[in-house]
């Protein structure tokens, strides 16, 4: 109760000062980027987050990271097939950037390791706040990336896509996008790969007015991984972003958004998916702001839960005091497949303004029994039926992406997973 | 949508500078010296005559609270408490326990006179009643249930509870926490401290040491209580805290219902008022808890108010038991107030009805907790939030199924007004669910009237003014009649208050 003791650093706090040490004379930088990393890692130094901070409540970080994977340059990794067919493909292979040349026009790709020596980056190192262990870890350690710029107007064909590939090591990536006025792309993010990997990744995206983002997180790292993902975006006038992302593996995953509604009109939508199984701790972490009149926001979140699995969900709506006529709805709905699943969510409003429409709404619970006696009466076996109901109950989500070959490429990876889950 | 007109003129005459009961009164007291040491809790365990035990378990508390920090996780935002400079016991002189209401202070008798509390028996129906203009249809049977009995708490003492032996006739005990500790120690040692041990939280650790006075009930088995019994508080005293314990038992079968009322004068400086309250339901019994919190909220600067830290749980201890909490709080200038429900019975059931209205700088931050720990447990959760001028009006409420807690069921609804663009509405839940047949439903709606509700009343001939408070009405009704009927006047002020385009 409320008695603090000095604590002892654990084993992947020591791991991770250790490394710093380390790695300092390999790590990219001016001047400018080199106090960042220093003052990420004095974060750092000060102990991971337990469940007395309250944005890691449900997620003690301090306790759940026991161990991080070493950094080990030899590690190989395989690239994937894209995953939507016809997609520009990035590869980080084990935190390293294989490709800095794209044949797009309009699209100019920089290696990050080369953007972070040139003088300017050093900005967008800078946390979130004191309980931003994310950022701190990330910025600390951050050797590469892409820095992706699309110009003014650009509208892509084709997705572009942005695979990081760990094969069991430890690695620290980021993947700042800027997209001019008016662009119109759709942005994929995938993380994988193969072992207990420690991986964090925070992606940046500055979205100019009028422009239409579509960007799709697909997170599907092996069952001992510990993936540790941040996304940040700023919207600007008459902008809309669609965010929709999967998380479908990783022992201990935490998946920050953080956005912000910045230019009049702006929109935000986000849908998500968690699959958890097995032993793992998943957590979805959203900080919506709405900091001008005119904004909208939706975010809709389903989840299932199988096995020992832990789910959470937090959601913080901030509705700024100018921001009128804001319209802000988050929904999250869990469905519990198992004796020893648990979930915890925590959908947070937080208003200042008098003249705006906000609600939220969460539910966990079962299979709803008479829509499974509906199924059976039809001669339907009670785990095929159980398959669709909860199939559908994901499907839904999925289906409001409304981009067929998204749509398309989504289901099968919830199929694959249901497969070798279920 | 923004608040109708009608709504802002109402929460304007409950704003803070319309405070009627920030009167003063000079009454010689007799007080504990300033400051707060082991000596104060032994000075406050002598002047009670408490046995030795209770003097043990007081200095076990005051151990254990040297050693905690404030908590500061509400949203609430006030300068640093001194617990040096409040006075913890504070008596009016004359009352070495007066054995009937000839012997306390007049003076006493003229402030609860001046509050409209009935304390002279004979008085009771005459008390309550109000001006005929004031009740309508919703409340014509206010006086259905007769009498009430009520503990009269002022400063840091019990200075008299009605209706004793009539309570007494039917097995009941109703009386002061002190005369219980005397009278009826082996109840209070059984229950004291088990539903808010003393390692609770920083202020419930304070309250055990120092507590001076509150109430004490016990329902027997089988029992149903005859009357309302009601407590009401009153700090009149400068810089003195109120620490008020009170424990409420309700026997197998029993059913009691509980209301309480506490004001305080106004002041320039804050005053500290840290209540511990605890239930217990054991088999089959019912306890129904309200309260309509009026402390001094402050003035339009924000300058002085209650600090209101208070500790309430009810503990559904037996199979089928039922616990209702029901508040409505319109004072303070700080509320930092949870009462909770730990569900351990199976098939029992925990309520929590909810209006909070802040004005001025008030802020308040307040929820509840539902431990659903037995099988087939039930809860519902209706809150109604409506902040005006610069208040900060939060609810912060924790849903929670045990891994054995089969089949438990929640439901939770709460809506959020602002009126005005310098004060905050905030919602924060927290809903666990560690086993796959609990079903949680959380919803915090944007309560703007429903254009089906307002056209299917507005055909029958109604104005839309009248459309829109006859659905409001019915609305916040959910909440009001949760509230004894004596309570409903006092609501019923609040609840014509539109709810229109609120937030959630």
């Amino acid at each position: 109760m409320n008695i603090h003791a000095t604590p002892q650093r654990t084993p992947a706090e020591t791991a991770f000062v250790d490394a710093f040490g380390d790695r300092l004379t390999q790590l990219p930088g001016d001047p400018a980027v080199m106090i960042k990393r220093d003052s990420a890692i004095e974060q750092v130094k000060a102990g991971l987050p337990t469940r007395r901070i309250e944005s890691w409540h449900y997620t003690d970080l301090r306790r759940l990271l026991t161990s991080v994977a070493d950094f080990d340059a030899a590690v190989s990794t395989t690239a994937l097939a894209p995953l939507i067919e016809g997609s520009k493909v990035l590869t980080l292979a084990n935190g390293v950037s294989a490709d800095d040349k794209v044949a797009l026009d309009g699209v100019s790709v920089v290696r990050l390791a080369e953007k972070l020596v040139d003088g300017s980056f050093a900005p967008a190192l800078d946390l979130y706040g004191a309980d931003d262990a994310i950022g701190a870890v990330n910025s600390a350690f951050v050797a590469d990336g892409y820095f992706v710029d699309i110009a003014d107007g650009v509208e892509l064909e084709h997705p572009l896509e942005m695979q990081n590939l760990q094969g069991g090591a430890q690695s620290h990536v980021r993947l700042p996008v800027r997209a001019g006025k008016g662009v119109k792309a759709t942005i994929v993010e995938r993380q994988t790969g193969t072992g207990a990997a420690t991986v964090s990744c925070v992606s940046q995206l500055l979205i100019g007015d009028d422009a239409e983002i579509t960007w799709v997180i697909v997170q599907e790292q092996p069952d001992s991984a510990t993936h540790l993902a941040q996304f940040k975006a700023e919207i600007g006038a008459n902008a809309k972003l669609r965010l929709f992302f999967m998380n479908a593996g990783g022992k201990l995953v935490r998946q920050e958004v953080i956005v912000k509604a910045a230019g009049e009109g702006a929109e935000f939508t986000m849908r998500g998916v968690n699959l958890l199984s097995g032993d793992a701790h998943t957590d979805v972490t959203m900080v919506l702001d709405h900091a001008v009149p005119n904004t909208s926001s939706t975010e809709l979140v389903r989840n299932i839960v199988t096995g020992r699995a832990k789910g959470v969900f937090q959601g913080r709506i901030n509705v700024h005091q100018y921001a009128q006529k804001t319209d802000a709805k988050m929904a999250c709905n869990t469905l519990l497949l198992s004796d020893d699943a648990e979930f915890s969510t925590k959908p947070e409003l937080e208003i200042f303004a008098d003249d705006v429409q906000c609600g939220h709404g969460a539910t966990v619970t079962e299979i709803d029994r008479t829509h499974l006696f509906y199924l059976m009466a039809r001669g339907i076996e009670e785990k095929a039926a159980r398959g669709l109901l909860v199939k559908a109950f994901l499907a839904e989500v999925i289906e409001e992406m409304e981009d067929e070959p998204l749509v398309e490429a989504l289901e099968a990876k919830l199929n694959d997973w249901f497969e070798t889950h279920v | 949508m923004p608040a109708v007109q009608e709504t802002i003129e109402q929460v304007r005459k409950i704003d803070v500078d319309q405070y009627k009961y920030g009167f003063e009164s000079f009454i010689e007291m007799d007080k504990a010296p300033k400051g707060l040491s082991e000596d104060t809790v032994r000075f406050i365990s002598a002047k009670k005559g408490e046995p030795a035990w209770m003097l043990e378990w007081r200095l076990e508390a005051y151990r254990r609270w040297l050693t905690l920090e404030e908590p500061n996780w509400a949203r609430v935002d006030y300068p640093k408490i001194d617990f040096q400079d409040i006075y913890y016991y504070a008596a009016p002189k004359s009352t070495p326990g007066p054995t009937s209401l000839d012997e306390v202070d007049p003076e006493i008798l003229k402030v609860y006179e001046k509050l409209g509390i009935p304390l002279k028996e004979q008085e009771i129906l005459a008390g309550v009643q109000k001006p005929v203009e004031e009740t309508d249809e919703a409340n014509d049977n206010v006086y259905k249930s007769g009498r009430v009995a009520v503990d009269a708490v002022f400063d840091s003492v019990s200075v008299v509870t009605t209706f004793k032996k009539e309570l007494a006739a039917a097995g009941v005990i109703f009386c002061s926490i002190s005369e219980a500790i005397r009278e009826h120690p082996d109840l209070v040692k059984k229950y004291i401290g088990s539903v808010v041990p003393t390692t609770d939280n920083y202020y419930a650790t304070l309250n055990s040491a120092v507590f001076t006075d509150g109430s004490f009930v016990f329902v027997p088995k089988g029992v149903r209580c005859p009357m309302e019994l009601s407590t009401y508080f009153r700090i009149n005293e400068k810089n003195t805290g109120q620490f008020e314990r009170t424990l409420i038992i309700c026997e197998e079968g029993a059913y009691v219902s509980y209301l309480e009322g506490c004001t305080a004068p106004q002041r320039d400086e804050n005053q500290l008022h840290a209540a511990v309250v605890e239930l217990v339901a054991l088999d089959d019994a019912e306890i129904k808890y309200s309260t309509v919190q009026n402390w001094y909220p402050g003035d339009a600067q924000g300058k002085g108010g209650i600090y209101n830290f208070v500790t309430k749980r009810g503990d559904c201890r037996g199979d089928r038991s039922k616990i209702s909490w029901t508040q409505v709080e319109t004072g303070s200038a700080i509320t930092w107030k949870y009462p909770s429900c730990i569900l351990r019975g199976d098939d029992s059931q925990g309520e929590f009805y909810s209006i909070a209205v802040s004005n001025g700088y008030q802020q308040v931050d307040s929820g509840t907790k539902m431990i659903h720990l037995g099988k087939n447990t039930r809860s519902r959760i209706i809150s109604k939030g409506i902040a005006a001028g610069f208040s900060q009006n939060t609810y912060r409420g924790q849903v929670s199924a045990h891994r054995k807690a089969t089949n438990a069921r929640n439901f939770t609804n709460c809506d959020s007004l602002l009126i005005g663009d310098q004060c905050g509405a905030h919602t924060v839940p927290y809903m666990e669910a560690k086993n796959a047949t609990a079903q949680f439903e959380h919803e915090a709606t944007t309560s703007k009237i429903s254009d089906d509700q307002k056209f299917y009343v507005m055909q029958r001939g109604i104005p839309e003014e009248e459309a829109i408070a006859l659905i409001v009405n019915g609305f916040v009704k959910e909440v009001i009649q949760e509230l004894p009927m004596e309570f409903a006047v006092e609501a019923q002020k609040l609840i014509g208050i539109s709810l229109e385009g609120s937030v959630g």
